[in-house]
């Protein structure tokens, strides 16, 4: 692995734990320090390995031997350039709007005295919880030129199809409010963590408010926003759920239809989607490394230090009513149309416009039909187990890899960092080709069980759970554990008793992050389940399928009613355990 | 620590080299099964009618189960498997996805001599590769002898097709001005209208192939396919299609089964697709036996069963049966019905996969 380069050690005060060179014999005999970081690393190297060398073998490798076959059939089109260019402006576009509604949400939410803060926690989840394919189809029936219930009320203000959801807008539009949660939920913990006598000196000092955000909080928190950007971009060059619904219908291309189409064929040209896979694996990687250059300089943000503090909300004045309308506003747009439509889809026979008429036949069959659909149990029983089970263990082993990249000075910790990121470029079906391919060839009985689909998940997130790991870490100052440390303390203690009390609100966000998406996996689950292991999104693709549409939306209202009291025990709970709540 | 070399990186490479075990993940391994296995089937093939259907039940039942794999969806795999349970007594464990994820799971499978699948049922370019790459035992019931030749493959058999046709919102489109013939759609009133399936190549290349054999040039055709995708809409996926048809997005879908409009009718949205248009393009789901099978008594009951009561599952639930139930009037009857070209789809389906991707490419043209 020479994909990131090891860096020499960042000028850092020398933290590292115990006594400074302990006996041989010490050395020999793992400590519990170096048993926790050696499985740690081999748990990460592990998971990101297996699907990466599948990929690069499946790429650069055929039956006669290596080739570049595959680029020359990825690349080698006309319209690579139109892809490209289409999936970066998408992904910017995106990246840029999710990056600026998630973190004045999360400003506004911890550190301001902004009304209905009620309403942020609802307006940060549910676009996230609702799968994919209905929330763009709810944003179909809400903005197309032709039928969109937005445009139908707007006629008589602004004229005919003001808004058109079928544009590159349209789809940076819905792209970007289905990652604004990770970029909120990033920036809340970071925003959390911050200390806000920074914020007042500015303010002392004479800086307006406007400034002091530019000035003072939008670099502390530079860590979490980079770390946001990262996942935003390489997330949506990905996507092709939005691209593929609203994209096109006016023939806008993006690179992963491309994935789609080379995964298509019979046989299935898996070098020339490891090819294009490969593009992504650059462009992330070079994303990593530029994340790093921007974090090095890592005592700048911590600002969790020895000092006690307690972030005080900031008094808007006379902006208050004003934020308080935007806030109203946006939770209407963003989830209460949406939800609204998937409501009411879900009460009909099919879809139509609303009328007096539609409202009259309205019933519950859907609803009705759902329960009596019989995996619909199994199916939500095991998404629990797998959501539960592979948040836990992610944010688990990352609190610990983020100490190791942020904190050791062990060589090669940055290897670890990029190793986790890099299962984000993975199309979810070379995962699950990849897993099954390895799996059904171990001595150990995991394949057909529900075991393959908890390390599919683990894989997937793996990434996003180093993220929100790495960022909190990187507010923590040293001196915490250099202080428990001199207190004599072992590694293990102030790991467990000052650090990971201190990590909770990054590594909760986290958490809950990555159990709400577990619940839309689709794209490795379908091929990795075995009958009596459905899932969630298993059940949701098949009822898509079968042309239910307003079954489906039942199912989407299901789902997002069972996550937001998930979530909602995970955030009284987390709150519990947290640095600090409001 | 940090004085020695990386203990990390060293941890890296040895997980690495274990992984590199495992030799090379993508060459072919072989085909699992081999010549020897489709014999497990020959004890049953020699007999006919009721004898080989007790001593099919008799075997199956205890073997216990049957596992299968298909693409059927769900409302209909769950109604044929509780049929077949009911009937039989025999459990099937039932593995469902879109076919080509189906075909995926079985060259996988496969490929590491796993025995997944007894039966596979899914869409005809999967059948005929799980036959190319002789996954597949000879199937020669009398049932098969009944499906039409059309529906007779090479160690698979239909036992179903799913119907193209064009399709249209009956508020946006008056009765009498619907499309009456494939060409139709071309015409330049449809612009902006017309809605294209982002996968359908196989019902492209099926009606190019129609034209040319009635006489119409390559350009003739070319321009044809070319006016009905200048101003169309493309979609992803059939629900989408019939979804957006009913919600008034676009007025005519050039592409969707007729089972899934027929459903949509019937619950009382606004779409048609009778009068067919013709010819019919039917494209063949199939059944076949896995020669690797661990229940082979079970798989061939299942395929039997499929071809004779199944077949007025199918009928029950609005599909198009492979073999017509005795006493029902055909509801193809006296139409012009044509078949996918399974051979040209297996054996050139890059080449027309990319010539519809292309053509769908340049479709736009909508503001």
């Amino acid at each position: 692995m020479t994909l990131a380069p090891t860096r020499p050690s960042a000028p850092m005060p020398p933290v590292e734990s115990g006594p400074s060179e302990p006996p041989l014999w010490r050395r020999i005999l793992p400590t519990p320090k170096f048993l926790t970081l050696g499985v740690v690393t081999l748990i990460i190297a592990y998971l990101a390995i297996v699907p990466l060398y599948y990929l690069f073998w499946g790429t650069f490798f055929d039956a006669s031997g290596f080739t570049l076959d595959g680029f020359k059939r990825a690349y080698g089109n006309d319209q690579i350039f139109d892809l490209v260019g289409n999936s970066l402006w998408f992904a910017v576009g995106a990246a840029a709007l999710s990056l600026v509604l998630g973190t004045g949400l999360a400003y506004l939410q911890v550190r301001t005295d902004v009304p209905f803060k009620a309403l942020f926690f609802a307006a940060s989840i549910i676009p996230l919880v609702i799968p994919g394919i209905l929330y763009t189809i709810a944003w179909i029936l809400l903005g197309s030129p032709d039928i969109g219930l937005l445009n139908h009320y707007l006629e008589p203000i602004f004229g005919r199809a003001v808004l058109d959801v079928f544009s590159i807008w349209g789809m940076i539009w819905v792209e970007g409010l289905q990652l604004s949660p990770i970029v909120f939920l990033l920036m809340v913990a970071s925003f959390r963590a911050m200390d806000p006598s920074l914020e007042e000196s500015a303010l002392m000092s004479g800086a307006s408010r406007w400034t002091v955000f530019r000035k003072v909080t939008i670099p502390l928190a530079r860590p979490a926003i980079v770390a946001a950007i990262l996942i935003m971009v390489v997330r949506s060059l990905e996507s092709f759920e939005v691209p593929a619904l609203l994209g096109l219908q006016n023939g806008i291309y993006v690179f992963t239809s491309r994935i789609y189409f080379v995964l298509r064929d019979y046989p299935p040209d898996l070098s020339a989607a490891g090819a294009l896979a490969v593009g992504l694996l650059v462009l992330a990687i070079i994303g990593v490394i530029i994340s790093n250059y921007a974090g090095r300089a890592s005592k700048n943000y911590q600002t969790v230090t020895g000092k006690g503090f307690r972030p005080r909300p900031m008094e808007l004045g006379r902006w208050r009513p004003v934020a308080g309308l935007l806030i109203v506003g946006y939770f209407l747009l963003t989830v209460v149309a949406p939800l609204l439509v998937l409501l009411y889809t879900s009460l009909l026979k099919f879809y139509a416009p609303p009328s007096k008429n539609t409202f009259s036949t309205m019933t519950l069959d859907n609803y009705r039909q759902l329960a009596h659909t019989s995996s619909a149990l199994t199916a939500l029983k095991n998404s629990l187990i797998l959501g539960v089970a592979s948040a836990t263990l992610v944010m688990a082993v990352m609190a610990v890899a983020a100490w190791i990249v942020v904190r050791s000075q062990i060589r090669g910790r940055k290897v670890l960092d990029a190793l986790a990121f890099l299962p984000l470029v993975v199309p979810g079906l070379v995962m699950g080709l990849a897993l099954s391919f390895v799996y059904l060839r171990s001595p150990i009985p995991i394949y057909g069980t529900l075991f393959i689909l908890l390390i599919s998940y683990c894989t997937r997130y793996l990434p996003y759970g180093m993220r929100y790991a790495v960022t909190s870490m990187q507010q923590i100052s040293n001196e915490l554990e250099e202080s428990a440390l001199v207190n004599g303390a072992s590694w293990w203690q102030t790991f467990r008793r000052v650090l990971l009390p201190l990590l909770m609100p990054g590594v909760v966000a986290g958490w809950i992050y990555i159990l709400v998406v577990s619940f839309r996996e689709l794209s490795s689950s379908i091929l990795l389940y075995s009958p009596g292991n459905e899932v969630l999104s298993i059940l949701i693709f098949e009822q898509f399928e079968n042309g239910q549409f307003t079954v489906l939306s039942a199912l989407g209202v299901v789902m997002v009613l069972t996550l937001v009291l998930l979530v909602t025990i995970a955030y009284k709970l987390g709150a519990r355990v947290g640095l600090k709540q409001d | 620590m940090a004085t020695r070399p990386g203990r990390l990186i060293a941890t890296i490479g040895l997980t690495l080299a274990l992984a590199a075990c495992g030799g090379s993940p993508t060459a072919s391994n072989g085909t699992s099964g081999g010549g020897e296995a489709s014999s497990k089937y020959d004890q049953y093939e020699a007999l006919k009618g009721q004898e080989r259907r007790d001593k099919l039940m008799a075997d199956a039942k205890a073997e216990g189960e049957i596992s299968l794999y298909t693409s059927m969806t769900s409302d209909v795999a769950e109604a044929v498997t509780k049929a077949f349970t009911d009937q039989t007594g025999v459990k099937v464990n039932l593995y469902r996805a879109a076919s080509e994820t189906v075909l995926q799971r079985v060259l996988q499978e496969s490929s590491a001599r796993h025995a997944g699948a007894d039966v596979v049922e899914t869409d005809a370019l999967e059948m005929a590769a799980l036959g190319k790459e002789k996954l597949i035992a000879p199937y020669t019931g009398e049932r098969r002898d009944l499906v039409g030749k059309e529906g007779q493959f090479d160690n698979w058999t239909a036992s179903r097709y799913n119907l193209f046709s064009p399709s249209w919102n009956t508020t946006k489109v008056p009765a009498g001005t619907q499309p009456t013939s494939w060409e139709a759609l071309a015409d330049p009133k449809f612009d902006g209208q017309l809605a294209m399936e982002l996968n359908d190549y196989d019902w492209y290349l099926t009606l190019y192939g129609y034209w040319q054999q009635h006489g119409k040039s390559t350009a003739e055709i070319d321009k044809l396919f070319g006016d009905m995708a200048n101003g169309a809409k493309v979609v992803k996926g059939h629900t989408v299609m019939g979804e957006l048809l009913s919600a008034g997005q676009y007025s005519v879908a050039a592409s969707n089964y007729t089972y899934l409009v027929q459903r949509a009718q019937d619950k009382g949205a606004p779409v048609a697709y009778r009068p067919l248009v013709q010819p019919v393009i039917a494209r063949p789901q199939g059944a076949a036996l896995m020669k690797s099978a661990a229940h082979p008594a079970a798989a061939l009951l299942f395929e039997d069963w499929l071809l004779t009561e199944g077949q007025k599952v199918f009928v029950d639930l609005g599909l198009t049966p492979s073999i017509e139930p005795q006493g029902l009037k055909d509801p193809l009857e006296g139409l012009e019905v044509i078949s996918v070209d399974v051979n040209k789809l297996l054996n050139e389906q890059k080449k027309w996969s990319d010539q519809y991707n292309a053509l769908l490419e340049k479709s736009d043209k909508l503001g």
